[in-house]
Order: structure tokens, then sequence, then C-alpha cells
């Protein structure tokens, strides 16, 4: 199972029996790309797996769940920022992921919409892979604030405070999930999916934070 | 067999040379992100470097020499962080110098913050590469015959010019291999670098740093990247063994590869 990082602590809880590689859904994208082994391909945003479906490489891709970007900030706030307003403020340490991770993505996306993007982006002093590092930044405190989903701010939930968005940041993200073409276990992977899809499995998804499809 | 070792280690450079045609290859050198990563690899790198070979070679003289109790407890913390992993590198590093870290309190008394600047890519290489460095070096001092050293004394050098007159050109050609070795290793290092002192272009983004982020967006480009670090990589190795052989050749040194006072006759 190839599943983005957001989903690190969930996915095992739905199943633990299968074996998972986290990361980040653009880097996954391209293992599955190159012909990895994997049987599932879960993303944290609709655009990988489209793309991977536009090129025969996953079945068509099924929503499983959404989640929201949300802001943290580290749990004693040294920079004292209480509003998406304040990433604007000069010398505020900024993490977001990289603009090919789908957090990444989504960060600009919200920026964009909230129309600080210069005066956010100019405060980005790291870049990461995959959004369970950015949470890591800010959780031990080297930055001031981050960009995570709120399932990873609830997996962090000692160490770091949340602030939510303004509904105009449009902070809503869609996960997907899609089998392999390639895999060797279809039936297997097909399970997988039904399971991730199923009551059971919802309900795991939702007490970890993640919304409905 | 011997060829069977050879295959292996060359596929993967040959495989990594040739996914591309040259031109595109050569395009992916010229990126923004490329040369941004040559800029930082090579600073960052190049800093670190001078500070591991000045303050390095009279640490590890001293060392080699001197006979004090604990001698043996410092050698093996010299050597330390050679069997950690890098991230375990990075993550020590962190803790030590992080913000709210051992020092952080310290460093913030004297209005230093390290979080995501250069000079904590600086530090994590330096943190990676001495033990290196270190270990060759307290080699190389070690097998410098001790009457060179001790004639010097007897003709008046005091400690600081009997290391840099006589030990460092004898033991320069382990110390030579030493160094190249270090720099090598500096220049390819990811973990403790992305752990310690994150990511980003122009600051903080090494080139291996940027293959690793690359990876998601173009793979092409960071294909690239991975073989401009091959080949500068490898040009370093080549000068270095130039220049080891070329000491090695000259009279004064231990193991006279080329003209030997004794050979004629």
């Amino acid at each position: 199972m190839l599943a983005a990082a957001s989903l690190t602590k969930v996915f095992p809880q739905i199943d633990p029996h299968a074996d998972y590689t986290f990361g980040g859904s653009g880097a996954l994208e391209t293992q599955v790309e190159q012909g990895a082994p994997a049987d599932v391909f879960a993303a944290a945003s609709p655009k990988q797996p489209a793309q991977l479906f536009a090129k025969g490489l996953v079945t068509r891709p099924v929503e499983f769940a959404t989640n929201t970007l949300v802001l943290i900030v580290p749990r004693d706030n040294p920079a004292h920022i209480h509003s998406v307003n304040d990433l604007t403020r000069p010398g505020v340490k900024l993490v977001v992921c990289s603009a090919a991770v789908p957090c990444g993505d989504y960060a600009r996306k919200a920026f964009k919409n909230l129309g600080i993007t210069n005066a956010a982006m100019k405060n980005v002093v790291s870049q990461t892979a995959d959004v369970t590092q950015t949470v890591a930044d800010v959780a031990l405190g080297q930055a001031d604030a981050g960009l995570v989903y709120i399932t990873d701010a609830k997996a962090a939930a000692g160490k770091v405070s949340v602030i939510r968005l303004p509904p105009r940041a449009k902070p809503n993200t869609r996960d997907f999930i899609a089998a392999l073409t390639a895999s060797q276990h279809r039936a297997a992977a097909r399970a997988f999916v039904a399971l991730v899809l199923s009551p059971s499995g919802q309900a795991q998804l939702r007490a970890a934070g993640f919304g409905k499809p | 067999m011997l060829a069977l070792v050879i295959a292996f280690l060359i596929l993967p450079l040959a495989a990594l040379i040739s996914y591309q045609p040259v031109r595109e290859l050569l395009h992916g050198f010229g990126t923004r992100v490329a040369t941004d990563a040559i800029l930082v690899s090579l600073k960052c790198n190049g800093i670190a470097f001078a500070l591991m070979v000045g303050l390095g070679t009279p640490f590890a003289y001293v060392l080699a020499r001197a006979r004090f109790r604990g001698r043996s407890v410092v050698l093996t913390l010299v050597e330390l962080p050679l069997v950690m992993p890098p991230a375990v590198a990075g993550l020590a590093l962190l803790v030590a110098f992080g913000r709210f870290g051992l020092l952080g309190g310290a460093e913030r008394a004297l209005g230093i913050d390290l979080a995501f600047t250069q000079a904590a890519v600086i530090l994590a290489i330096l943190f990676v590469a001495s033990p290196f460095y270190l270990r060759g070096a307290i080699a190389a001092f070690s097998a410098v015959d001790l009457t060179l050293v001790d004639v010097a004394a007897t003709l008046g050098a005091g400690p600081l010019r009997r290391m840099l007159s006589v030990a460092v050109p004898v033991a320069a050609g382990g110390l030579g291999a030493a160094a190249a070795v270090a720099f090598a290793r500096g220049l390819g290092e990811f973990g403790a670098t992305i752990l310690f002192a994150g990511s980003f272009q122009g600051t903080t983004q090494t080139l291996p740093l940027a293959v690793y982020s690359l990876f998601d967006a173009n793979l092409d480009q960071a294909i690239a990247i991975g073989v401009l670090l091959i080949i500068v990589s490898a040009a370093i190795l080549l000068t270095a063994k130039l220049l080891a052989r070329s000491w090695n050749s000259s009279p004064t040194s231990r193991f006279p590869g080329g003209r030997s006072s004794f050979a004629s006759g």
C-alpha cells in the first residue's frame, strides 16, 4: 500500500496486516510510474490518482475521505500567531510542504484565496517533502507555524495548537484511493479499498478527524 | 568475479547518466534549481571543509602524538558520528542546537537562531564528515617517523613549526586522502541536513536535497542533478588521487613511489 503521509496513523488502524509505505503523494506517484510493486495507491488529492489513471496505471480513483487544511503553531506559540493574517508578519518562520506535494499545493491555494501569497511565501523557510515533516518542524519548535491537515494536528495534539483557516481560504481537501492495474494481488487490493470505504473503515477515518467523502 | 563487482558498481551510474539525452541533461544542469543547489552545496561544503581541515588537523596531530588518560575515549567519540545513521545525527543536532534544544536558551540569549539557516547546514556537514577526516588524519600522523619530528625539535623548531613544516608534509598523502573522503561525504550529506536545517532553494537546499525535492515534481530534473552530483564528486576524488600521487613520489615521503634516493645503484 502506497499511501499519503497524512494516512500514517489511521490506515494501520483500518488494516494492521498490510504493508505500508507512507510518503508525499507526488513521490509515491513517481514510484508507481516507475513500476513499484504495490497494490493500492492512496493520495491526499485527486491530482496524482487522476494522472495515474490517465496513464492506465490505476483503476478509476474513488474518493474515500476529506480533510481540512489548518494552521498549526508550537504549543507555547513563541511567535504569538493567532490568525492566518499573522503569517504575513515579517520574521515569522513558516514551513509548508513543497508545491509538488498535495499539502503544499493546498497551502498555496489557500494563500491565493486569502490574498496573502506574497507576504506569506516570503516567510517560508523550508519546504518539506511530506506533511509529517512539516508537523515535526512545528512540534519541535523549529518553525513558528506550518500548514498541515487537521488529522495531523490531531495526531500531534500535545505538541501543537490548531488555528482554523477562515472559510474563504477554502481549506477542504479530498483523499482518493485506487488499485494499481499492475498489482499482483488484485483481489487483496480490491478488498483493501472496500475495507477503507466500509462503515468500519469510515468510522476509523472519522475518529482520526477525516471528513466524509 | 571481478567483472561482476565492477558491473555492479558501474551499472547504476551508467543507468543514471544514460536516462535522458545529453542535451536534456545539460539543460537540467542550467536550471535555477540546479545552479542554486550548486552554489549552496559548494559554499556550505567549502566552509565546512575549511573548518574541518583548519581545526581538525591540529586536533588530529595532538591526538596522534599525545598520550593522556581518556585518549581512547576521545578516539571513540571522534568515530561515533560514523556509526550514527544520518537521520539520527540530524535528530541529535536538533535536540542539542535546536531552538528548544539543550543549547537553545544560550543561543537565544546570544541572539543566534540556527533554525533553517546555512549555518545549520554547515554544522550538519561538519558533524557527519569530520570523523572521516579525523580518523584518516590521526592514522596519517601516527605513521610519521618520530625521529623526523625529534630532529626538527633539536634544530630548534617549536611544536607548531614541527607540525606544519615536518609532520604535515610527511603525512600529506594520508591527510589528502582523508580530506577527499570527508569532502565527498559532506557533499552527499542528506539525512542530517534535511532534519536539522530544512530545505529551501537558494538557502539550505544542497544538491542532495534538491534531488529529493524534485523527485516529486520532475524526475528528469532530479536525475540531471543526481548526475551533476556524481560528476562533482568524481572530479574531487580524481583531484585528490592525483594530488596524493604527486606527494607520494617526492623524495621526503615515507614510501616514495617515484624517484627514490635509495633506488639508484
